[in-house]
């Protein structure tokens, strides 16, 4: 038995890997990360598609990074720099629009606009989210217990969840009950009656799912949204400077710091297993790695069906994981433009209030724009996708990247992200290329009902489905989230009952990414409550 | 001295068996009953055969222990009818209690199917057993209650555990599944999972692929006692509740609305009724649903404005409608059906032999596909009648009603022997009709919609109809003072589940005033005709 080279080898070098990678080096541990593709980040990059426009393929924000991990892998000497979204524009289709501004009052101002009781409503309902969210965060922190299982670990997880939930008010715990079971939609009715207010809202809450905003569940993906915070501002969101790929090298430099050994166009073929343990990893090109421990940064199905030869899992296990479900429901169109799109409001009164709210008129761009004006719309985009069709017309939340930062595109043009949904992984017919061109002039007749000079201002295109996601970033689906937030998705049962502590079946095999608790976004924790659980069980 | 130490607002089902329950243990309680006849919606206007909402019911079974109900003559082990799929081009699938039976149908469909089919139903019936122990579980306020009162939960927990880890992790994963989720794992036959699935939206206002609609399909399973749905007409059972609720002491007055609970110091004393009168009593439950109760009932002075917001909240959108044909023919209408079938029914599918043995008391359901059902959901969300609705039928001869033996004389309707009716359940129709209302020309639509959907199946159909009968949600809320047509008195959903039934913190039948207690489908263990919460509240005020 060759001696293992390394303490462990994580596979996949997106921020969960990498972030898991560091921890474990931050032990003194000696770790290699495999990478598949040539470039690093996973989901979590900036590629320069089209000469001098550089993309933030596919994630393009960020605000759940958890603060103690920027904390204690010191990002921001890394060079971490987020800038933060200072607004949230919703174009009208009737000409007008309703944005939420970095500056309480002027949001105010603007939802009175539209209506007296949404602005007064407004407050509270901001205030019960981010109660909601502070409850729900010492839960993420939490290595979810085992229902049934009857190990000290389990029981002494379940008495501290049992504990936590005493320790919330009646009101609370209630509150949180509700938010969690119910639907978007009946969330933001029982509170507001703008349309656009509610549409623009219910939208976190059916990001990365296959949902629409009437379905129970998508109050708690609405929420999860509402869990980050930037620089100690809870629920602020913000774009990284040089892109998602910008956070991706912070992390990267803290983990290089901490001597992690990195080697990317390493597509892993396979986990070796000897004695019943993974004790290595085996490259497509045949080259072999070894190591105490393999940590698997990929999702739940590559990691289990693919690395890993199904003998060295139980049957029921694999069941499990075959029906986690990883449906895609997002795509990007990354747009080259030469002009700024022109999302000023059409209506000469709402242009009016705009410009005393702001005499800059570009600084709408520079926060987020969102193609979202009423809840039904968003319902509708969603039949379409059920059936097997990409939206219509779209829910888009857009960020021009290059307004934030210069860097982004050569000067006087820009970059244009647009993360669109629904786009159905499953697409009737596959996804060819003429789906993919019909998939995109959705998109961009969708836009030119907002901004007209859109199509002329195109001068490159990048069109991302759920199925290039699956193929370029090697997630299973496209899910964006490694699997989706479903009720039945979450906490102990994430991404199977039994193995929601980042262990596997396989002695010495851990999962550490998305599709583990707590789920998705570049959020990061499920990479740093792997290292803790891998940690534990050292010997 | 009062003369009543128990009020119970409402003779349905669970008014009467809370009624059965109070009376047995010594409790003076007298039953009112706004229409002229008891039953609530489990019996139809003037007493129609079965234009009810609720055609069909079961108790369960400890309540038939309890109550003595075979001493009334309550069959304790009715038959189970079989549940009949129509599918295009004449071909059925059937699901029945009779696993043999079901399995050899299903297999036309799927040999994997039918090879899965006993396992699913092993893990269906143990996992409702859950959820009726979860629905007998007397719920304290929550976070913080005594280790007397969180005794129940913890034995409820022990039950979970009990399953195994497996079946344990598979029923909490199931409750806020789609329905479809959940049966794409069992099965592959598109035909069974949407024969399966239209449980998960039977009275529901959610979709197949809503999240949440396997909890609705798990509950129906349970309600109905299993596949198919017992051949109790449920007119049988209000019946048999009545005789057992007097024969215990109790008093059942009809034609006695209540207008207002009257409370006093946050405690109640008693009820008005429209004539004027004032009766008065330390206990009064309500069968009503929890927003006429605390809305109409009871003057808003003593709620608190938080209590009544929730209380506002609670989703009920009736999505429902039910028609009544009656045709004028003498051979049954699923016979018809059946011809319908074997003679467009070419050689591809061979006729079941099962189904022709029990047609005529089967169930059949249009849902022919998944994709079927969600888009007949669909219009429910845009506040539309569905053009291709989910629709289940019953049928039997006028002359007789299903069960006539066991049903009471008084219930026993009488018509001509060569009529036939047909009962029509209608999704979705949504009490909240976009740009409308429901009015003539809405109802129009609705039996125009149906007939031309039954058409497609019993082509001989629109020359026999001799009488056409519709209940539109609207119709359903002033008829059997069912809040917007939901005969749930609330949705089934997770969020109005468990604890949070009606409202959080106040599903143990409990509420802000003392001595009113709620005991109707819209509380814990609620939605179909079971008597749970008719029972539950019983033994909560009984404890005390």
């Amino acid at each position: 038995m060759p001696t293992p080279t390394y303490d462990a080898i994580v596979i996949g070098g997106g921020h969960n890997g990498l972030i898991n990678a560091a921890y474990l080096a931050r032990a003194g541990k000696k770790v290699l990360v495999l990478e598949r593709r040539p470039i690093l980040g996973g989901a979590a990059v900036t590629e320069e598609i089209f000469p001098g426009f550089r993309f933030t393929e596919f994630s393009y924000v960020v605000s759940l990074l958890r603060p103690e991990i920027i904390r204690e892998l010191e990002l921001p000497r890394h060079g971490l720099k987020i800038l933060p979204l200072p607004s949230t524009y919703t174009p009208l289709p009737n000409g007008d629009y309703l944005a939420a501004w970095a500056d309480h009052d002027d949001t105010r101002r603007e939802l009175y606009r539209h209506s007296p009781r949404d602005a007064d409503a407004y407050d509270d309902y901001a205030r019960l989210m981010v109660r909601m969210a502070m409850a729900v965060k010492p839960l993420l922190a939490l290595v979810p217990p085992d229902p049934a299982s009857l190990s000290p670990r389990d029981l002494l997880g379940l008495w501290k969840t049992a504990r936590y939930a005493a320790g919330l008010s009646e009101k609370d715990l209630y509150a949180l009950a509700k938010l969690i079971t119910q639907s978007s939609a009946d969330l933001l009715d029982d509170w507001f009656e703008t349309d656009a207010l509610k549409g623009t809202k219910s939208a976190s809450g059916i990001i990365g799912t296959f949902l629409g905003p009437r379905s129970p569940g998508t109050a708690y993906v609405l929420l999860h949204h509402y869990m980050g915070e930037i620089d100690g501002a809870f629920r602020a969101w913000g774009f990284a400077k040089d892109g998602s790929g910008g956070v991706t090298a912070s992390i990267t430099n803290a983990a290089r710091a901490l001597g992690v050994e990195i080697r990317t166009a390493s597509p892993v073929k396979q986990v070796i297993v000897k004695h019943g343990r993974a004790a290595g990893v085996a490259l497509e090109n045949g080259d072999e790695f070894h190591a105490k421990v393999i940590v698997s940064a990929a999702d739940p199905k590559r990691t289990f069906l693919q690395f890993v030869e199904p003998k060295y899992f139980p049957e029921d296990f694999l069941t499990q994981i075959r029906n986690f479900r990883v449906r895609g429901s997002s795509g990007k169109l990354n747009l080259a433009l030469s002009e700024l799109p022109d999302f000023s409001p059409r209506s000469p009164r709402a242009a009016h209030f705009l410009a005393s709210i702001t005499p800059d008129p570009l600084t709408l761009y520079r926060g987020a724009i969102s193609i979202s004006p009423s809840i039904e719309y968003i319902e509708r985009a969603y039949d379409d996708a059920k059936y097997g069709q990409p939206s219509r017309r779209p829910y888009i939340d857009i960020v021009i990247p290059s307004m934030i930062d210069p860097d982004m595109a050569p000067p006087g043009q820009h970059v244009m992200s647009c993360f669109v949904q629904y786009v159905p992984y499953d697409v009737e017919g596959g996804w060819t290329e003429e789906r993919k061109a019909q998939f995109a002039e959705n998109v961009i007749s969708t836009l030119e009902e907002y901004a007209p000079n859109i199509r002329r201002a195109i001068v490159g295109m990048q069109i991302i489905t759920p199925a290039d996601i699956e193929r370029i970033a090697g997630i299973t689906g496209g899910n964006i989230f490694h699997g989706e937030l479903l009720l039945h998705q979450l906490f102990f049962l994430r991404p199977a009952p039994q193995w929601a502590d980042f262990r596997t079946p396989l002695p010495g095999y851990y999962l550490a990414a998305s599709g583990a608790h707590p789920g998705g976004g570049v959020m990061g924790a499920a990479g740093k409550l792997a290292a803790t659980e891998i940690l534990k069980d050292w010997k | 001295m009062n003369r009543y130490d128990v009020l119970i607002i409402g003779a349905g089902h669970n008014g009467l068996t809370a009624a059965a329950y109070l009376a047995k243990a010594g409790k003076r309680v007298l039953v009112l009953e706004q229409r002229p006849l008891v039953g609530g919606f489990c019996v139809g206007e003037n007493d129609t055969p079965t234009l009810a909402p609720f055609p069909r019911g079961i108790l369960r079974p400890d309540i038939i222990r309890h109550l003595g109900l075979e001493r009334f003559g309550l069959n304790p082990a009715p038959a189970s009818t079989d549940l009949i799929s129509l599918l295009p081009g004449g071909r059925q699938l059937l699901l029945s209690a009779d696993t043999a039976k079901t399995v050899d149908s299903i297999s036309q469909f799927s040999k994997a199917d039918s090879a899965r089919w006993p396992a699913f139903i092993r893990f269906m019936d143990r996992a409702a057993a859950f959820l009726e122990a979860a629905y007998a579980t007397p719920i304290p306020r929550l976070p913080r209650f005594s280790l007397k009162e969180g005794l129940p939960l913890a034995q409820l927990a022990l039950k979970l555990r009990a399953l195994g880890p497996q079946d344990m992790h598979n029923v909490i994963r199931l409750l806020p599944m789609t329905a479809k989720e959940f049966l794409d794992e069992w099965f592959e036959s598109e035909e069974l999972k949407a024969a399966i699935a239209s449980l998960g939206i039977h009275n529901a206002n959610l979709g197949v692929m809503s999240a949440g609609s396997a909890y609705n399909l798990l509950h129906q399973y349970l309600i109905r006692g299993g596949w198919g749905q017992p051949a109790i007409d449920s007119r049988q059972v209000i019946a048999v509740l009545e005789s057992a609720a007097k024969a215990y002491g109790a008093e059942i007055r009809a034609n006695a609305e209540v207008t207002r609970i009257t409370v006093e110091n946050y405690c109640v004393t008693g009820v008005r009724l429209t004539n004027g009168e004032h009766l008065s009593a330390s206990s009064v439950l309500s069968s009503v649903d929890p927003k006429t109760t605390f809305l109409r009932l009871v003057t808003p002075e003593p709620l608190d404005p938080a209590f009544v917001w929730q209380v506002q909240r609670i989703k009920m959108r009736g999505v429902s409608a039910k028609l009544q044909l009656t045709l004028n023919s003498s051979v049954h209408p699923f016979q018809s059906i059946r011809l319908s079938a074997s003679s467009s029914a070419t050689s591809s599918v061979s006729p079941l032999e099962s189904v022709r043995f029990s047609a005529s008391s089967s169930v059949f359901i249009i849902a022919p596909s998944l994709a079927y059902l969600e888009r007949a959901y669909d219009a429910a969300k845009y506040g539309q009648i569905s053009e291709a609705p989910y629709l289940e039928l019953t049928a039997s001869a006028s002359s007789a009603a299903p069960s006539a033996s066991s049903v009471s004389p008084s219930v026993a309707p009488s018509a001509a022997p060569s009529e036939f009716v047909l009962t029509v359940h209608f999704q979705f129709a949504p009490y909240f009709l976009k740009g409308t209302a429901w009015d003539d020309s809405t109802r129009a639509i609705l039996e125009r919609i149906t007939l031309d959907a039954l058409h497609e199946y019993i082509p001989n159909l629109k020359s026999q109809i001799e009488n056409l009968k519709s209940l539109t949600p609207l119709d359903l809320e002033t008829a059997f003072s069912l809040t917007e047509g939901d005969p749930h008195h609330g949705q089934l959903m997770l969020d109005q589940f468990f604890f949070m039934r009606p409202i959080p913190g106040y599903a143990n039948h409990k509420t802000p005033i003392e001595g009113l207690y709620l005991c109707g489908s819209g509380t814990h263990g609620g939605g179909g005709v079971s008597g749970i919460p008719g029972r539950n509240t019983a033994k909560t005020i009984l404890k005390k």
